[in-house]
């Protein structure tokens, strides 16, 4: 990508983010609460407590706190968590790789199996086939997924015993190398299939009629004319449509985060959604404000990579 | 529990669960056949990351479930809430109660080998406790003039006056000891050790993963002879609690520190399981249901409508529809869990529906076609203004809410009801002040000096959370609390304490509604819990 362009995407972004942090500080101090309630405890009398706002400079007027943090945040310094006593960084980023393990499986799960399910219903070119996935999709798609989940515990993990209820590790005993890895695989299980159903079902019913659209035009007659096989046939629609399916999987990886948040609740996953849920009862504000800021950088950077995308997938996208 | 979450004190056992007395210094086995068998790993549900593991700092009952097991206090709790020893085997009480002479234990390490001396405790006192955990802060503050540690193994508590709850203030939740070497001249909020804690006690730390898991080994030199059996513990942060009692089925964990009402039915009767009831709890013991009156607003200002209310509400029902069982109607402003400071025979208003529509029309609350009285009459109320108040509750107690509104709208008082998080209820009702009636789980903590009196005391009318809700302004009242804070003689404190029972059942600033508990559940091949201290699994022992 030319030099141009970053600079370009650079001074798009930003001002962005800056804004979205400047606003990410307001709506926070704005919505009712208070962060004493959460630290002070239930039994702490008004010294205490005065003495919890100073020490975490929530006495001081609004705007010199947005200042202090906006400077520190240029210096790289996200703030001391209320709650965990650390620098917000290291809280965020011990549960980042959690949080992206669900996420990118979910995501990786969804557009294969999403494109090949639609792909595969289309080409059978039967109506009970393209009513059944269209059926199935869009029940897949109106379950709630903290729902989907208890469905999954009690039919799949308990009684069953062949997946584990919670967490990412076996708690009993602690394994390492290989089996590690094993042991998390069978714990991501049903996290990320459950996470990933929704997003399946919005793929596969974008792809399928797509497909269905793209195969009725011209140059599909023409291919089929001059006798290619059937599947570097669907193979050319596909690539033609993928375009709209790449922005739609790209514009909804926040949305796959905020759907993490309930589906690390159901099934115990040490991740970041659980942390913004809790930050969030006890107003810890620099946490809270971190993950913002993360989530807002996030969502910029799949855009970006969905422009990337758009470049590979369709030779006529150049940007310069 | 005020704050989010927690209910406790001790309550009854089951039979079939095994109990360890703790006399002085050795555990006995004093029920059951089983005897205890060494080895085999805990592994514990928690609701929430502790965050950090040092409940010296906090009353947070995230922290406290976590970390207690690695601390020790100076004093411990038995099953009926009374001091035992623990870090110290022996006191004296000076001065009719002004000073509190203790005798340490000797030989104690840190789990890094250093020695724990008096001088552990001074500091944690006088550097830790008394500016960070609230509770500790709040009873002694002001009253202690020092703590001296005149040798090794001797600590002397000297207060401005005769001070009497300070044995239910020393155990693990309330004032852990900490090394001061860890923590000496660093700032004890920030500390590294917070998250890689070292402590006296049955465990020692091995791991924290953020919000998955905590791992704790047998500590080998525990002061204890024999203790703990475990070779290690595990917690697991699980924070939806039916899933939980799932993971508990599963045989993924062995330990629940709260099996709510709806889920009881899937363990109990099932032989694998073991459940046992208490009201202590690592974040506030002794928990009663509370509905305040805000005295301040006009229409509540009028006993006779504060007693019309408390005669329209049927309190059973709470029990049952609410708690499943667990729990008991209150019979008291004192919690029955602190038997020797309850009141018994107090006349509390009864449910009678008649008697409160009387009591409404008395007022001047008069029914005029549907809906809530009108006002005509009434003193301080202009005529025509309509009988309606709000109710503001957490989230998680809107049943609470649900079963007073339909009563109270049956004798012609509209309820609206208003749900708000924690963080919001807190500043709504203490600092602001904008309600009309709310509902609020009031633990009376190990002693009534620490949690009754915040509720009554005139000088406890807001702004710190949790306060003296009511607005109730009463000088006997706040006399007899003076009083009872510096009699140490326990006969005497109860005779205070009834007095101040007596007078707020007549004056009814608040209704008290249900005693709660907490119900532990654990597997059945495991024994020795003692589910009313922190220190719960210091003698629990597992079969293979």
């Amino acid at each position: 990508m030319p030099s141009r362009y970053l600079l370009r995407w650079l001074l798009q972004v930003l001002p962005t983010v800056a804004g979205l942090l400047v606003l990410n500080f307001c709506v926070i101090h704005l919505a009712p609460g208070d962060p004493v309630v959460a630290l002070g405890g239930e039994h702490g009398d008004a010294a205490h407590h005065a003495f919890i706002r100073a020490r975490f400079g929530l006495d001081r007027p609004l705007p010199d706190q947005l200042f202090i943090y906006a400077a520190n945040v240029l210096r790289g310094d996200l703030g001391i968590s209320f709650v965990h006593g650390r620098p917000v960084a290291g809280v965020i980023a011990e549960r980042l790789p959690a949080t992206l393990l669900l996420i990118s499986t979910a995501l990786i799960l969804s557009s294969v199996a999403g494109v090949g399910l639609a792909t595969l219903a289309t080409r059978l070119r039967r109506r009970s086939a393209d009513i059944t996935l269209n059926t199935a999709a869009l029940l897949g798609y109106a379950t709630p997924s903290f729902w989907l989940g208890q469905l999954a515990l009690l039919s799949l993990a308990v009684g069953t015993g062949l997946f584990p209820v919670q967490g990412m590790t076996n708690a009993r005993q602690p394994a390492t190398g290989i089996n590690y890895l094993l042991d998390v695989l069978h714990h991501l299980a049903l996290p990320a299939l459950v996470l990933a159903v929704n997003e399946l079902c919005l793929t596969a019913r974008l792809v399928q009629t797509g497909l269905r659209e793209a195969l009725a035009t011209d140059y599909v007659r023409t291919a089929r004319a001059k006798g290619l096989p059937e599947k570097l046939v669907s193979g050319h629609a596909l690539r033609n449509i993928l375009r709209p399916v790449v922005t739609v999987i790209g514009g909804r990886a926040g949305r796959l985060f905020s759907g993490g948040v309930l589906v690390e609740v159901v099934f115990a996953w040490p991740g970041l959604g659980r942390l913004l849920l809790s930050s969030l009862l006890a107003r810890d504000y620099p946490v809270l404000l971190g993950m913002l800021l993360l989530a807002s950088s996030g969502v910029v950077l799949a855009n970006v990579m969905t422009d990337i995308a758009y470049a590979w997938l369709d030779p006529r996208v150049r940007y310069q | 529990m005020g704050a989010g979450g927690t209910r406790g004190g001790v309550k009854r056992l089951l039979a079939s669960l095994v109990l360890f007395a703790m006399a002085g210094t050795c555990p006995m086995p004093t029920v059951g056949q089983d005897a205890p068998v060494r080895g085999g790993t805990l592994v514990v549900a928690l609701v929430s990351d502790p965050g950090h593991l040092n409940p010296a700092i906090t009353t947070s009952g995230a922290t406290h479930a976590a970390a207690e097991l690695l601390y020790n206090g100076l004093l411990g709790r038995d099953e009926r809430g009374e001091p035992i020893p623990d870090l110290a085997e022996s006191w004296q009480i000076e001065e009719s109660g002004a000073v509190y002479r203790f005798r340490l234990r000797d030989g104690v390490k840190w789990h890094d080998g250093t020695s724990f001396t008096a001088a552990d405790v001074k500091f944690t006192f006088e550097n830790i406790l008394l500016k960070f955990h609230a509770r500790t802060r709040a009873s002694m503050g002001t009253l202690l003039v020092g703590v001296d540690a005149p040798d090794d193994r001797t600590v002397v508590f000297r207060f401005k006056q005769p001070y009497a709850p300070l044995l239910y203030q020393l155990d693990a939740t309330e004032a852990p000891i900490v090394p001061r070497h860890i923590y000496q001249g660093s700032d004890p909020q920030t500390n590294p050790a917070n998250s890689s804690p070292i402590g006296t006690g049955a465990f020692r730390f091995v791991a924290y993963t953020k919000g998955a898991e905590i791992r704790l080994a047998r500590n080998p030199t525990y002061f204890k002879k024999g203790l703990p059996y475990l070779d290690g513990l595990v917690m697991r942060i699980i924070p939806d609690l039916s899933v939980q009692v799932l993971a508990l089925e599963n045989g993924e964990v062995d330990f629940l520190w709260e099996l709510r009402g709806p889920q009881q039915s899937r363990l109990t009767g099932d032989p694998r399981f073991r459940t046992a009831q208490t009201a202590y709890n690592p974040g506030g013991s002794n928990c009663i249901m509370t509905m305040s009156f805000n005295l301040e607003r006009p229409i509540l200002k009028e006993l006779r409508v504060r007693r019309a209310m408390a005669h329209a509400v049927d309190r059973p029902p709470f029990v049952s529809q609410i708690l499943f069982g667990e729990g008991k109607v209150a019979t008291a402003p004192i919690s029955s869990e602190i038997p020797w400071a309850s009141a018994k025979g107090l006349n509390l208003p009864r449910f009678d529906r008649g008697e409160a529509e009387r009591l409404l029309d008395s007022v001047g609350w008069k029914t005029e076609g549907e809906g809530p009285r009108t006002a005509r009459g009434v003193a301080g109320v202009p005529d025509g203004t309509r009988l309606s108040i709000d109710l503001l509750h957490f989230p998680a107690f809107a049943k609470y809410g649900e079963l007073m509104r339909q009563p109270l709208s049956a004798v012609g008082i509209g309820v609206v009801l208003k749900p708000l998080e924690p963080a919001v209820f807190a500043p709504t009702v203490f600092k602001d002040r904008n309600f009309d009636t709310n509902v609020i789980s009031y633990c009376n903590g190990p002693d009534p000096e620490i949690g009754v009196r915040r509720m009554y005391h005139s000088s406890q009318i807001g702004p710190a959370p949790f306060t003296n809700a009511a607005a109730y302004r009463n000088p006997r009242v706040d006399g007899l609390f003076d009083d009872a804070s510096r009699t140490v003689d326990r006969a005497g404190r109860s005779r205070l304490y009834r007095q101040i029972q007596e007078i707020l059942v007549q004056d009814l600033p608040y209704y008290w509604l249900v005693e709660t508990v907490s119900t532990r559940a654990w597997v059945a091949r495991c024994g020795g819990f003692k589910p009313w201290t922190g220190l719960f699994a210091e003698a629990v022992f597992c079969k293979r």
